[in-house]
């Protein structure tokens, strides 16, 4: 039991390490960015690359690819989303389509593939990261087998989330962030650079998703198309946690996570996908709030 | 009529005899491959008629026309000939037989313990039947709940993706069933009165390209009855048709259903051209992907929506035929439609509809005194 507890925690883990970025960028910026996935498939290859060239391990690659996504994603949001402020559902399709872009950047290594150039780690392969050994294998608590690299995935995710936590709510930019939320037009009436701090934001949504991938890139499979089905998981907790609301993210992470790994011991992985929907749905028709919503004025 | 009003039918009437015409100049590989577009296209009309019309971004269009298309692909993998050649007088589904418990009777209503649900399906038109049914019932049951709830925007959408991908891996689990990943392969031809439907017979494209034709202008009058203007009324602002009286719920599920009846058609047309049905189509690319069409089309514009789909995958074959170049082309589709979205929100139906707009502002067709009073009499006479 104790077992199947842990993997439905771990599970929850990946679903807020995805959910964290997204949390900020829509719930603060309003917009819906279907390129967090790519973000995370930047920041796996990034520890895959990282691999092969530098010959580093995942510890050096996630700054790393918190730097990359965040230069990637204050692109993004300069070139693209700061034009659709307030158009919702425009900043999705824009965003898909800026997420092809990024898989077929991969994919095409950046375009050399076309002058027969090929640089080892990138093109439409799968590619594999190798964990260090201290990361590998399990320990036992309790008489229960306890996989280490989840339990890594679980730390990781708990420090960015409590850093995200003081930079939201205990720093000057956070206040102004969560100004935003509630009004930016108060907000930028109140001398507030809007512009400025939502260019921020995405950043730093963008670089969360950035480190969520090289998390990924240790157990998952590495490969173009890897982000798509994120960065609907992530939406779906973010929905469920309430706009605006990063209690409700954590919280409905772990929640979902936990029915995930409990269906799954009890079925199998598909049904239990199947379910996480089937709840999240009824939860978004119950409260389309969602269950910790914050009141905007 | 007004000028414009009889512009925009000339458009239909010539993309229409434009349709009917290709057989002419097309051999049978061709018109298969531009049928499953105006399939496509079919898809469009579904999007732009709930997206552009009735304001709900359906981003789960795929559950409805998955819905239709295994529809009809049950009632034609019953008529296939290997279903045909496992040992008993009534078909069976080959992967039913592979999958079969040792000892299993080779009988549909119990070979395995989901298998009677096939039974019904040994009649073609029950198929075609619940091809719309499904749709509809699903549409209804949906939109009931979620327009009754007054939920709008963006959770619409939420919903319906997170339903596509739930009913996905249902069917994916449903192996006996539904043959899981795999799909339904290996069909037999839909059968009219003898006549045998070859996906790659004339025939069979008149049958696609007459649908089309009829689903578009059905569509295009709809839009214009007294309903499809307080629809249009709703998108614009729900609260004010609200405070008018009118039943919002119900008019957005009445036309979401339609629109879902719409995308089940183009469901069962599809597998009948391609002969199969796959998960695949409840994809969440494959539901995004129809959006894409109908947003460079033209959200707002059926048969913009109709020829986006139509032209975007013309493009596409033509363009991955040569070697390598087919994935360059999804990174120009992912950058025409960043730029769609930037600077052209209204779509190719946009633009065509400026460029008309000019050109009637340029043509001096009547004195300006007499427009109007042709007007007033034209909708007297309404």
């Amino acid at each position: 039991m104790l077992e199947v507890l842990f993997i439905g925690l771990s599970l929850g883990s990946i679903l807020l390490l995805v959910a964290l970025g997204l949390a900020i960028t829509y719930g603060a910026m309003g917009v819906i960015n279907m390129a967090h996935g790519e973000m995370v498939m930047v920041g796996a290859y990034v520890t895959v690359l990282s691999g092969i060239w530098l010959g580093t391990n995942i510890f050096v690659a996630i700054p790393l690819a918190f730097i990359v996504t965040a230069l990637l994603g204050l692109l993004i949001e300069r070139v693209v989303v700061r034009r659709l402020y307030g158009r919702l559902l425009d900043t999705l399709l824009a965003t898909w389509g800026i997420a092809i872009l990024i898989q077929q950047a991969v994919r095409l290594e950046f375009g050399l593939s076309f002058l027969g150039i090929h640089l080892q780690g990138l093109g439409p392969g799968l590619q594999n990261v190798a964990v260090p050994p201290f990361l590998q294998g399990t320990f036992s608590i309790l008489g229960a087998d306890i996989n280490r690299y989840r339990t890594f995935i679980i730390l990781v995710t708990a420090i960015l989330a409590l850093v995200t936590w003081f930079i939201i709510y205990r720093t000057s930019m956070g206040t102004q962030v969560r100004a935003i939320i509630r009004n930016p037009r108060m907000a930028a009436a109140c001398g507030i650079d809007v512009t400025r701090i939502n260019a921020l934001t995405f950043a730093f949504g963008s670089g969360l998703a950035g480190v969520a991938g090289v998390m990924m890139s240790g157990f998952k499979t590495v490969f173009p198309d890897m982000g798509t089905s994120m960065v609907v998981d992530g939406f779906l907790v973010v929905v469920m946690g309430g706009v605006g609301s990063l209690l409700g993210s954590v919280l409905s992470a772990g929640i979902l996570g936990e029915i995930n790994g409990l269906v799954a011991a009890a079925t199998n992985d598909i049904l239990a996908r199947a379910v996480v929907f089937g709840v999240v749905i009824a939860i978004i028709v119950l409260k389309p709030k969602g269950l910790f919503a914050l009141k905007g004025r | 009529m007004p000028m414009k009003r009889k512009i925009d039918w000339a458009i239909y009437a010539a993309f229409v005899v434009l349709v009917m015409l290709l057989p002419l100049v097309m051999d049978a590989f061709w018109l298969n491959r531009v049928a499953k577009y105006l399939v496509y296209g079919m898809l469009g009309v579904a999007v732009a008629l709930s997206w552009g019309y009735a304001g709900i971004l359906n981003l789960g269009q795929g559950l409805f026309f998955g819905a239709g298309a295994y529809m009809l692909a049950m009632s034609l993998k019953l008529a296939s000939t290997t279903s045909l050649q496992q040992g008993s007088d009534k078909p069976v589904p080959d992967f039913m037989l592979w999958n079969a418990e040792p000892g299993a009777p080779t009988e549909l209503c119990c070979i395995n313990k989901a298998s009677f649900l096939w039974l019904p399906f040994q009649s073609q038109w029950f198929g075609v039947a619940m091809g719309l049914i499904l749709p509809v019932l699903l549409a209804t049951i949906l939109g009931t709940i979620v327009f009754r709830k007054r939920i709008s925007g963006v959770f619409v959408s939420i919903i319906t993706l997170a339903l596509v991908l739930l009913v996905r891996l249902v069917v994916i689990d449903s192996q006996p069933v539904t043959n899981g990943f795999n799909g339904l392969t290996d069909l037999g031809w839909f059968n009219v009165a003898g006549l045998e439907f070859d996906p790659y017979i004339v025939p069979t494209y008149y049958l696609v390209a007459v649908s089309l034709s009829l689903v578009l202008v059905g569509t295009r009058l709809l839009i214009d009855t007294r309903s499809g203007l307080i629809l249009q009324a709703v998108r614009d602002d729900q609260n004010r048709a609200r405070y008018l009286g009118f039943d919002v719920p119900a008019y957005q599920t009445f036309f979401f259903a339609v629109s879902a009846a719409i995308a089940g058609f183009a469901g069962m047309l599809y597998v009948i051209v391609s002969e199969f049905a796959s998960p695949t189509f409840m994809d969440l690319t494959f539901s995004i992907t129809m959006v894409v069409w109908a947003a460079v089309g033209g959200r707002a514009s059926i048969l913009g929506a109709c020829i986006g789909a139509i032209l975007i995958n013309t493009i596409s074959a033509t363009v991955s035929e040569t070697e390598g170049f087919a994935e360059a082309w999804k990174a120009i589709i992912g950058l025409i439609f960043v730029l769609v979205v930037l600077y052209l929100p209204r779509g190719l139906a946009g633009l065509a509809h400026d460029f008309i707009d000019r050109l009637l502002a340029r043509k001096p067709t009547a004195s300006p005194q007499a427009l109007p009073v042709s007007e007033t009499s034209s909708q007297l006479a309404e």
